[in-house]
């Protein structure tokens, strides 16, 4: 880069910031930095500027790097961390206008770190970037003494669950000892209202009333978990049989909170890349009315802009789909399309030209960047009118039967359907919620996991090979409680194969939900 | 605040993507006898990679199955049931549906790769150890030094130039010192009587002498002593070959099935013979009750009526031994596959056992018999009559061989027992005794 478009490029930073600013948006010091695509790829693959080694890394970097050899430079990469001081790359070889499309862009992300509830807790995590650091090199040791396969099977391992988290962003570290005795507070209470004869207030308690309840305080005492636990690694980590040693306990940790520092940007993708696309939009224009960037740059900036936000038959283009779903929201607001008089109206002639200029557009969308998650966005802004505008499919796979082809096939446009798909797909965000109900079970430390079954079954063979790394860690039978083919079933990996029973009768052994 | 340029770091991608690769390889290697009896690899023309679908190397977790979540969301137009992208399938058709959930990546190897990975996962010695064994391949002419005799054609202009001007100088010199005359003049005399001294010296001496050239201008002097010529010699060259005599029993019960698993074995073993020889020649005999050479494209699609006499392409065989590939110079493998169902059993024995006889590297029959059925065809008995053989079974597969010589036979009976008679085939042992 000559030293001109240096000074050019902290120009464009300066001024689109007091632009972002004169928009409303929330901005922080933010640390550029040229790189070379190298850098670029790896910054992308590896979640953090620097991390540890490890081949999904290698795999994704591939992957980048394929595609970027393949469609030559200038590819609108950028990459921006939610540290305490922001940090964002921007590729050495792009053209000038794209470099100043990705400053543009980075503001938007900004505020959103500041001001979104989900991504402020992100923040809380913000010496991740240095515990990576950090982490790569102890990591570094454990292989050269503990041999780089034996590392490799925790990571794996680890990254098998890395996701199934608090189901609640806020919820602050589980504690098992305050929970039981929590929990056993609450028993003795309906223990001592029971037993308390005198009480005015007391409603009859049955004898076999005061046994259960004596039964339970009595598995309390040393049930483990106490109360469900949905952060499987946290309970891992501290109540493996195997027993896990230092180094593995190190392992997990780590994996375990990078995952929920990145946790709340997986929650908020559409939003966050909605939001930049959004707002890099309005901080170009102006930069180009007033001469920042001059008309030739114009084309180049239009170019990629289209290449990065045009719909895409195989994926939901965040990009694409994202600033749309703002733009909808902020039409419905203007023209009033909200509220009880609006909803209960079901003529859709006027519905649709409905207009009491409310002019609310723009609070709501800020109001959502503040406090909505993906999910409920998509609850709330996917209705058919939204998703026929941006004609929204779902489509399957399937083989040809003639050639054997694997074949990609549109398979459903009905809007009711594809909002109801979607929204389950955001709700967890392809996690589904397994919560750990026994450490101990059969009284042989297994471990007994249940899936919270929301109609949708897990794929088996995926499954079945995440079980295996779950006793990888465990070191005991591992039994999942899901469902199969609609029936309750329990799948159990022993160390050497995984079994699943579906009988009626075993339906005994199932824990009661 | 201000833009920064970053320090390198040291890269890590690169080291982080060879172990996924390494990975990936892994997984190709477990598929290896599914793989290798595919259609694609041996139908390819360009033969040098082949495009395999193996699982895309992912973290399990647990997820929605895909059948109840689609595959994704995209956007465009299309009713349902508009196709919006198609791929090479995994085979065959119906194929990929055995594998709900498991998600295939299309990738490219070399034929070269797969090769290696199959001898690494034989356990065997890498094979390019061995090329160039000596079998005397060819002769040809080679300049390789300098003699006084030879064909003009080979005179070698510039080296005789130079002890002619030699001879010149050698003959001035003693003119000079007998005579006492001049440079000039001895050069002179020499140049009248064309280069022959006894005469130069007599006319010097003989006091008639007058000179006729004015400049000194030296000349080469030829006698048959300094005339140079470039030595030829034969060179024998060192190479390694192999001829193949494939051989295949084309007759009415020869199914398009049967010589497809021929042909996968066939394509295999020879695509090894090319890592062990520099040279590798395919012929093609094809037989039904009398045995005829053809080309490939024949040998794997012509059908034949009749009856089945192995013997008469054994006969063949032996005859091109004979004629073209002397065993002194080529490493013979003779493979003939056959469903077995010979007329003249006892006869084709013989014929194999002459064809060892001579000398060549191995002897194999392919019994291809998709239907099953451990009952020994006519063809397999005569061979376990005949031959000394010792016969042993490996997961259902069965495998005769000789106990001293090259002789191997094998039955096929599916795909994936061509990867069980490709091991057979590069057994550790047998390369010691077929080489």
């Amino acid at each position: 880069m000559e030293s001109n478009d240096w000074k050019r490029l902290e120009i464009v930073e300066r001024r689109s910031r007091e632009i972002a600013e004169e928009f409303g948006l929330s901005t922080t010091d933010v640390l550029f930095e040229i790189v070379s695509s190298q850098q670029m790829l790896e910054g992308m693959a590896y979640r953090f500027p620097t991390n540890f080694s490890h081949w999904t890394f290698g795999r994704d970097y591939e992957r980048a790097r394929t595609i970027y050899e393949h469609t030559g430079g200038g590819l609108p990469y950028e990459v921006v961390w939610n540290f305490e001081t922001p940090q964002a790359f921007l590729l050495e070889s792009n053209p000038f206008a794209l470099n100043a499309l990705v400053i543009a862009h980075v503001w938007g992300h900004v505020d959103f770190f500041l001001k979104s509830r989900y991504l402020q807790r992100g923040r809380v995590f913000s010496d991740i970037a240095s515990e990576a650091r950090s982490a790569a090199e102890r990591f570094r040791g454990y292989e050269e003494r503990y041999g780089k396969d034996e590392v490799e099977k925790f990571i794996d391992a680890a990254m098998s669950i890395e996701w199934h988290q608090h189901p609640d962003p806020f919820f602050e570290e589980p504690d098992e000892e305050g929970a039981r005795e929590r929990l056993i507070r609450q028993e003795r209470a309906k223990l001592e209202r029971a037993l308390d004869f005198h009480s005015q207030f007391k409603k009859p308690e049955t004898k076999a009333e005061i046994r259960e309840i004596e039964k339970r305080l009595k598995r309390l005492a040393r049930k483990t978990p106490p109360e469900p636990v949905y952060d499987l690694l946290w309970y891992i980590i501290r109540k493996s049989p195997l027993p896990l040693e230092a180094w593995q306990q190190d392992v997990l940790s780590v994996v375990r909170s990078q995952a929920r520092a990145l946790a709340p940007n997986r929650k908020t993708k559409l939003l966050n890349e909605g939001w930049a696309t959004y707002w890099h939009v309005r901080i170009m224009r102006r930069l180009f009315a007033e001469g920042v960037l001059d008309a030739k740059e114009h084309g180049v900036f239009a170019d990629f802009h289209a290449k990065v936000t045009r719909p895409l038959r195989h994926d939901f283009n965040w990009y694409a789909i994202g600033p749309a779903l703002y733009e909808y929201a902020e039409e419905r607001w203007d023209r009033g399309q909200f509220g009880r008089e609006f909803d209960e109206c079901d003529d859709p002639a006027k519905k649709a030209y409905w207009d009491a200029k409310t002019g609310k557009g723009r609070e709501k969308i800020f109001e959502m960047r503040s406090f909505y998650s993906d999910r409920m966005a998509i609850e709330q802004f996917f209705d058919a009118d939204f998703i026929r505008r941006n004609d929204l499919y779902l489509y399957t796979q399937t083989v040809d039967p003639q050639n054997g082809d694997i074949v990609d096939v549109v398979a459903e446009r009905d809007p009711e359907k594809i909002r109801r798909i979607l929204k389950h797909l955001f709700v967890h965000y392809g996690t589904p919620v397994i919560r750990v109900e026994d450490g101990n079970h059969n009284q042989r430390g297994e471990l007994y996991l249940v899936h919270e079954f929301d109609g949708f079954e897990l794929d088996p063979s995926y499954r079945d090979r995440t079980l295996e790394n779950i006793h990888e860690l465990w070191g005991r039978s591992v039994h999942l409680e899901t469902v199969i083919e609609g029936k309750r079933a329990l799948c159990t990996y022993n160390g050497r194969s995984v079994s699943v029973d579906t009988g009626g009768s075993a339906a005994d052994g199932l824990i009661e939900l | 605040m201000p833009i920064i340029r970053s320090d390198p770091v040291a890269p890590k991608g690169k080291k982080d993507a060879a172990r996924h690769r390494e990975k990936q390889k892994d997984a190709i290697r477990k598929q290896l006898p599914e793989i290798i009896a595919r259609e694609s690899i041996i139908t390819s023309k360009k033969g040098k990679t082949v495009r395999i679908p193996i699982r895309i190397m992912d973290i399990p977790h647990f997820r929605p199955a895909r059948d109840s979540a689609g595959a994704g969301a995209g956007q465009g137009k299309g009713k349902a049931g508009t196709v919006i992208g198609r791929r090479p399938g995994t085979g065959k058709p119906g194929e990929a549906g055995d594998r709900p959930g498991e998600e295939y990546l299309e990738t490219e190897v070399e034929i070269e790769e797969l090769i290696e990975m199959m001898i690494e996962d034989l356990g065997l010695p890498r094979l390019e150890e061995r090329e160039g064994e000596g079998m005397v391949a060819e002769t040809r002419f080679k300049i390789r030094g300098i003699q006084k005799a030879g064909p003009w054609v080979l005179l070698d202009k510039r080296r005789s130039a130079r002890e002619g001007l030699r001879r010149f100088w050698g003959f001035l010199r003693y003119l000079e010192q007998e005579t006492g005359q001049s440079e000039l003049e001895c050069f002179d005399a020499l140049k009248q009587k064309d280069g022959i001294l006894s005469d130069a010296l007599e006319l010097l001496q003989s006091g008639t002498y007058a000179p006729v050239h004015t400049a000194f201008e030296p000349f080469p002097i030829f006698y048959p002593d300094d005339l140079r010529f470039l030595e030829q010699k034969k060179d024998i060259e060192y190479h390694s070959q192999a001829v193949v005599l494939a051989m295949m029993d084309t007759s009415g019960s020869m199914t398009d099935e049967k010589k497809y698993l021929a042909r996968s074995a066939l394509f295999w073993l020879v695509a090894f013979l090319r890592k062990i020889y520099e040279r590798v020649v395919i012929r093609f005999i094809i037989h039904d009750a009398v045995a005829e050479i053809v080309e490939e494209e024949e040998f794997f699609k012509k059908v034949l009526g009749g009856g089945t006499r192995a013997y008469t392409a054994y006969e063949l065989a032996g005859g091109l031994i004979e004629s073209e590939y002397p065993v002194s110079e080529w490493n013979v493998y003779a493979w003939h596959f056959s469903d077995g169902d010979d007329f003249e059993p006892a006869r084709a024995a013989q014929e194999a056992k002459k064809l060892i006889e001579r000398g060549i590297s191995m002897f194999a029959y392919g019994e291809i018999e998709p239907s099953g059925g451990h009952h020994d065809s006519s063809l397999l008995a005569a061979f376990k009559e005949l031959l000394d053989v010792q016969v042993h079974w490996k997961d259902g597969f069965m495998v005769v061989s000789g106990r001293e010589s090259p002789f191997l036979a094998v039955a096929i009976q599916k795909k994936e027992h061509v990867h069980l008679a490709l091991r057979e085939f590069l057994d550790k042992e047998r390369w010691g005794h077929g080489i």
